[in-house]
């Protein structure tokens, strides 16, 4: 039997090293870590501030063995509209790291494609980093990124760096320019799909953004003849624990955050709920 | 292997017991209160409080092992005077372990605490708040012998009569109790106690077969919790059961308070002062409308149509397919509790009803 661990709900406090707004509604953080969380891909941490509470947040840094920690909060509820307001020195509460996240094994020697839509490229990042980072070991990379508008894009500049390895293609999207300068293409994420150079015995799909695009998206790529199981959905629960026993996370017999978030569509597809 | 004991206690002879074990342990026992309610009541005094094994206990023993609201950890909060500074910390805060025996408890409340055991001590994480509670907990639990209204422990197989989990487990026999030894601190209180107990006889032993044998036929409910079981994995439960019951919940929690195995929580941080407070956890219950509402108010979960449907498919179909067995002990008090009738026994007669006429038209 595992050992218990008497401090799983007492978050430890973390000196924020670096924090920018990225939007008007979303602030990049860079921690330093105690030591290192040693995370994988698509996990998450519980953030806390005492006195106003806590929330599930991705993780969005590579995994190794190093004590930085990267989060990119937006502003939605009560604790992340407080966290908006931290600074450089301030301290944020982590627990953590949760959920199963993603093997990178399983990408090995494969051809991938991310479809990113708004703050879903946030989680996405901790993945790309290190396929970027260890480019022979995998196949070609497309990434497809959509937001709303030219001001709402999330590491645009880092976009566009990915996008000069060899082996990478990164389509970046908005709905609607407003009237601002872009370098990117007008329309939805799942436009690009239907023209993508794509092997679909050779690629594995990984999605996370809203409920709605998953619908659209798992059209698109099941019209291309990409099968269940080599789609990755990265689903967003209301959390309280982080360890499977809160009960806010479940769906039907999962929890979300013990055999998640990150899910083969397969695996939960038939499940009532899991896509809305 | 211990073969369990059967003995046999003079009626008169519990109380003085008890007051053997209350030198050592803190006691714990249904006592009816001056408003008539029976609880689970902290005994601070045996010989000024009415032990009530008449009534079922209006809740059940959940609230020792997981209570209400139980504080997890104190932040503190240090400003620096001079440079206004903050510094934020978290120390964990565990709950005291009190060496408690509790006394009459039914089986269905003793079955629910086996459940409650798996969810916070062997499922995932193990949880030390919940741990720190239950270690050193006796448990003399009091079969059955007249199920109360509204029971359907017979159904879900978690009573009236216990063969494993309760340390004692008193049968009344009119004048004597039959007991039975069960975990080793049961039979090692028999032995420390011996005074109180003789060796149970044959015609001893044939009136504990006679008791629990009429205690099955007297229920009153006739629930198939197996076929609802069945049923709900082979999909055959028609959405409108769902629909309409939820139309009837009235967001009151009540069925997820009073029910011994719903255990889900939320955190929420409670400010004390200017210097820190505490985080703690309370009890949630799936049925409320904004149990899985998110940050920015998207809900996975369709309110109006489905709330309830997490409640009854836990119980009665992960459970199952988890554990081999449902997590509803069969109590009844979800049947007292919720006066929209959204309880297990409507449910499940609700969805067996469907499921015959569904034979019925060779579906």
């Amino acid at each position: 039997m595992k050992p218990i661990n008497p401090h799983v709900l007492t978050p430890t406090m973390v000196r924020i090293k670096e924090a920018a707004d990225m939007t008007g509604h979303e602030r990049f953080f860079r921690l330093r870590l105690p030591r290192p969380l040693g995370h994988r891909p698509g996990q998450f941490v519980m953030v806390s501030v005492p006195g106003i509470g806590e929330a599930p947040i991705s993780i969005c840094c590579g995994p190794g063995d190093h004590d930085r920690l990267e989060l990119l909060v937006r502003s939605a509820g009560s604790l992340t509209m407080v966290l908006q307001r931290l600074e450089t020195g301030d301290q944020m509460g982590i627990r953590g790291p949760f959920g199963t996240g993603f093997d990178l094994a399983d990408f090995e020697g494969r051809d991938v494609l991310f479809v990113a839509g708004g703050l879903g490229l946030a989680p996405l990042r901790s993945l790309i980093e290190p396929l970027i980072l260890d480019r022979q070991r995998f196949g070609r990379i497309t990434i497809i990124s959509g937001c709303r508008t030219p001001a709402e894009e999330l590491f645009g500049r880092e976009m566009r760096t990915w996008a000069r390895a060899p082996g990478i293609r990164v389509i970046r999207l908005v709905n609607d320019t407003a009237h601002l300068p872009w370098d990117g293409e007008v329309g939805l994420v799942t436009a690009p799909i239907a023209g993508l150079d794509m092997d679909p015995a050779a690629t594995l799909a990984v999605l996370c953004g809203p409920p709605v695009m998953y619908k659209f998206v798992i059209m698109e790529l099941a019209a291309r003849g990409l099968a269940h199981d080599r789609i990755f959905i990265d689903l967003e629960r209301r959390m309280r624990c982080g360890i499977g026993k809160c009960g806010h996370c479940q769906i039907n017999h999962l929890t979300c955050c013990q055999d998640g978030p990150v899910f083969r569509l397969s695996s939960v597809e038939s499940l009532p709920e899991a896509l809305a | 292997m211990m073969m369990n004991k059967n003995l046999v206690m003079n009626k008169d002879y519990l109380v003085p017991l008890l007051r053997k074990l209350a030198k050592t342990h803190r006691l714990v026992a249904p006592v009816r209160n001056e408003y008539g309610d029976t609880l689970f009541t902290i005994i601070t005094d045996l010989d000024r409080t009415e032990i009530d094994l008449d009534h079922q206990p209006q809740a059940s023993l959940k609230p020792y092992f997981f209570p209400q609201t139980d504080t997890l950890c104190r932040y503190v909060i240090d400003c620096d005077p001079a440079t206004g500074a903050m510094d934020y910390s978290f120390h964990v805060q565990l709950p005291q372990n009190r060496p408690t025996v509790y006394v009459g408890v039914r089986s269905c409340d003793m079955f629910a605490v086996m459940y409650t055991d798996m969810v916070f001590l062997h499922e995932h994480e193990r949880d030390v708040y919940y741990k720190q509670r239950r270690d050193n907990a006796i448990f003399i639990t009091i079969a059955c012998n007249t199920p109360f209204d509204n029971c359907f422990c017979n159904a879900t197989r978690s009573g009236p009569f216990l063969e494993s989990g309760f340390d004692l487990q008193l049968t009344d026999l009119g004048d004597r109790w039959f007991v039975e030894t069960g975990r080793a601190r049961g039979a090692g209180l028999t032995e420390d106690w011996a005074c109180f107990f003789r060796p149970a006889d044959e015609a001893d032993k044939r009136a504990q077969f006679q008791a629990e044998l009429e205690a099955r036929g007297r229920f009153k409910q006739l629930v198939h919790v197996d076929l609802a079981s069945k049923l709900l994995a082979e999909d055959k439960v028609p959405e409108s059961i769902f629909r309409d019951l939820s139309s009837r919940c009235q967001d009151c929690g009540g069925c997820a308070f009073i029910c011994p195995t719903c255990t889900c929580f939320n955190i929420t941080d409670q400010p004390r002062d200017e210097a820190g407070g505490e985080r703690v956890r309370s009890w949630d219950a799936c049925t409320f409308s904004g149990f899985t509402a998110m940050a920015g108010g998207h809900n996975s979960v369709d309110v109006e149509t489905g709330r309830i449907r997490r409640r009854f498919l836990h119980k009665l179909q992960y459970d199952v397919d988890r554990h081999g067995r449902p997590s509803c002990v069969g109590c009844g008090r979800c049947v007292g509790m919720c006066f929209g009738g959204v309880d297990m026994i409507r449910f499940i007669s609700m969805i067996s009803e469907a499921g015959e006429n569904g034979a019925e038209a060779g579906e």
